[in-house]
């Protein structure tokens, strides 16, 4: 009982003073939770902290396809929104609250926290090098907002935590578009060369049949690709900004591949058929990722980073590309195999031209 | 494991910090709670991070460092087969890492490729390493938190540059 002892809601009038029906049922409260309080912990109240009891509980197949809150008291009339993706297993993995919370909490500014004023001037085929690579990664980092902004307005409102999460993608990915341009912008130099190898695989993923092929494509296949490209640019950072830059962004990142990595698992264990389209997706992708690894400007500007110079770029640049392509196709393929969808046997990436033993992978 | 008191030093004329012993990393903790500044901006980091040092004579040092929301939260010396409970774990020999705390303290943060992602990247001399794909990739989720956690180095006592036991 939410009353007070003076009324009851019952007494309360039926119509408001400008004449609208008035509905107090709201003041029984809600059913049976009502009195019941989340334990505030040490870093404040988190999205796990209020997933107590039934408001914690997320439906395999939600009753309702309205943008009504889960747990609430729902009006059996509420609209249908049209949401495609109504089993939990198309959307959800298991730490998604988690990465929620951890993206809230570790945003931060391409403005404020890069130090821009202590960029030092380069050597010019350096200075070159970092912006071509910069102009690639802004054209490709918005994929990574574009493709959950699709999906999500056909996510069930159920899945409230995994749509919050892809909000904070969506926000990564902007930052990621905003540094990398700045960056390409910060010291002089500017935008380069714009290819349409980039271009075929921003469209393989976001011309996806399913969400959960698409999230194959991007989370696992692309975001984990470009998170070694992140983990490389740290390495290979003229300076200290740079250096920052790319860990900034590797943090963010490598919570996408972590939500798609889940994700995937999730959906294989619930519904081991959707194994079959994933596959069928990366075949094609990793083909596709292929051709834009191997891009004549952003492989060739790598190559110039890490030999710390066009002079050295076939001596030291091009070998320590090999061998960086060599760590993150391992670390693809180690993913996949946590996902569960082993592709050792079945990747359709160059592993034989690079020396890597698909049995000695996971070793 | 070794035991932490047959440790290596690297640390200054009249202050010496041995790298390889518990002790250190309890004092990297100590600066890091001490300036919660310094985390703020990173926001909260959940890891447990291990780093496995070897030294020349084949004896192994081994330190579990328990990162929680913006606070190291404990760090204890474990045996050589508890890393496979860590969510990633560190591993080179001593001499690797005393060239990248000799960096620090030249430079009072890790530069060029002897930052603790460069380093493992390049794999040459520290490899990162851990048993769920999962663990590891939170190398890379709080890459600056650790970063700094160790750039801590150049704060907690003077090193001296390619000072050996």
């Amino acid at each position: 009982m939410s009353m007070t002892d003076k009324r009851t809601w019952e007494d309360l009038p039926e119509v408001s003073p400008m004449g609208a029906p008035l509905d107090w049922a709201w003041l029984r409260g809600a059913k049976s939770e009502w009195g019941v309080r989340p334990k505030i912990g040490p870093r404040g109240l988190t999205m796990l902290d209020i997933a107590v009891g039934p408001y914690g509980d997320v439906p395999d197949h939600p009753r309702y396809r309205s943008m009504a809150p889960r747990g609430a008291d729902v009006d059996p009339d509420t609209p249908d929104m049209g949401y495609i993706l109504n089993k939990k297993s198309d959307v959800w993995s298991d730490n998604v609250m988690e990465l929620y919370e951890e993206a809230v909490a570790r945003q931060w500014s391409a403005t404020r926290d890069i130090p821009w004023g202590e960029l030092p001037e380069l050597p010019s085929d350096l200075e070159h090098a970092i912006c071509q690579v910069c102009t690639t990664l802004t054209e490709v980092e918005m994929i990574a907002a574009d493709l959950p902004a699709k999906w999500m307005w056909r996510m069930n409102h159920d899945f409230l935590e995994a749509k919050m999460f892809l909000c904070t993608q969506i926000m990564d990915e902007a930052r990621h578009a905003e540094v990398f341009r700045k960056r390409a912008l910060a010291n002089g130099g500017g935008l380069l060369m714009s290819r349409g190898q980039g271009e075929g695989l921003l469209r393989t993923i976001l011309e996806a049949k399913t969400y959960t092929q698409a999230t194959a494509l991007m989370h696992l296949l692309g975001e984990g690709f470009i998170l070694d490209i992140f983990r490389m640019g740290e390495l290979i950072a003229p300076s200290p900004v740079e250096k920052r830059m790319f860990r900034m962004a590797m943090q963010d990142e490598a919570r996408h591949v972590a939500y798609g990595t889940m994700h995937i698992r999730y959906a294989v264990e619930k519904d081991p058929d959707v194994a079959d389209e994933i596959h069928e997706a990366l075949d094609h992708g990793e083909v596709v990722l292929t051709q834009f690894g191997t891009n004549q400007d952003f492989g060739s500007a790598l190559a110039v980073l890490l030999g710390g110079g066009i002079e050295h770029v076939e001596t030291k640049g091009f070998p320590l590309q090999l061998e960086m392509q060599r760590k993150q196709f391992t670390s693809y393929l180690a993913r996949c195999e946590r996902a569960g969808i082993s592709r050792l046997h079945r990747t359709k990436l160059p592993l034989e031209l690079l020396g890597i033993d698909p049995n000695t992978v996971l070793s | 494991m070794s035991a932490a008191n047959e440790h290596s030093t690297v640390s200054a004329a009249n202050e010496r910090s041995a790298i390889d012993a518990v002790g250190f990393f309890e004092a990297l903790a100590a600066e890091m709670n001490a300036h919660p500044e310094r985390y703020t901006v990173l926001g909260d980091a959940d890891m447990v991070a291990g780093l496995l040092m070897t030294r020349d004579d084949g004896s192994a040092f081994a330190v579990e460092v328990v990162f929680e929301a913006l606070g190291c939260e404990s760090v204890r010396a474990i045996a050589t087969d508890e890393l496979h409970l860590v969510d990633f774990y560190l591993d080179g020999p001593l001499a690797a890492w005393h060239a990248m705390f000799d960096d620090i303290g030249a430079n009072g943060v890790a530069s060029g490729r002897q930052t603790i992602n460069s380093l493992a990247l390049l794999g040459d001399d520290i490899r990162l390493r851990g048993a769920d794909p999962m663990g590891v990739d939170k190398f890379s989720r709080f890459n600056q938190t650790l970063q700094e956690y160790l750039d801590g180095a150049s704060r907690v006592a003077p090193i001296e540059t390619g000072a050996r036991a």
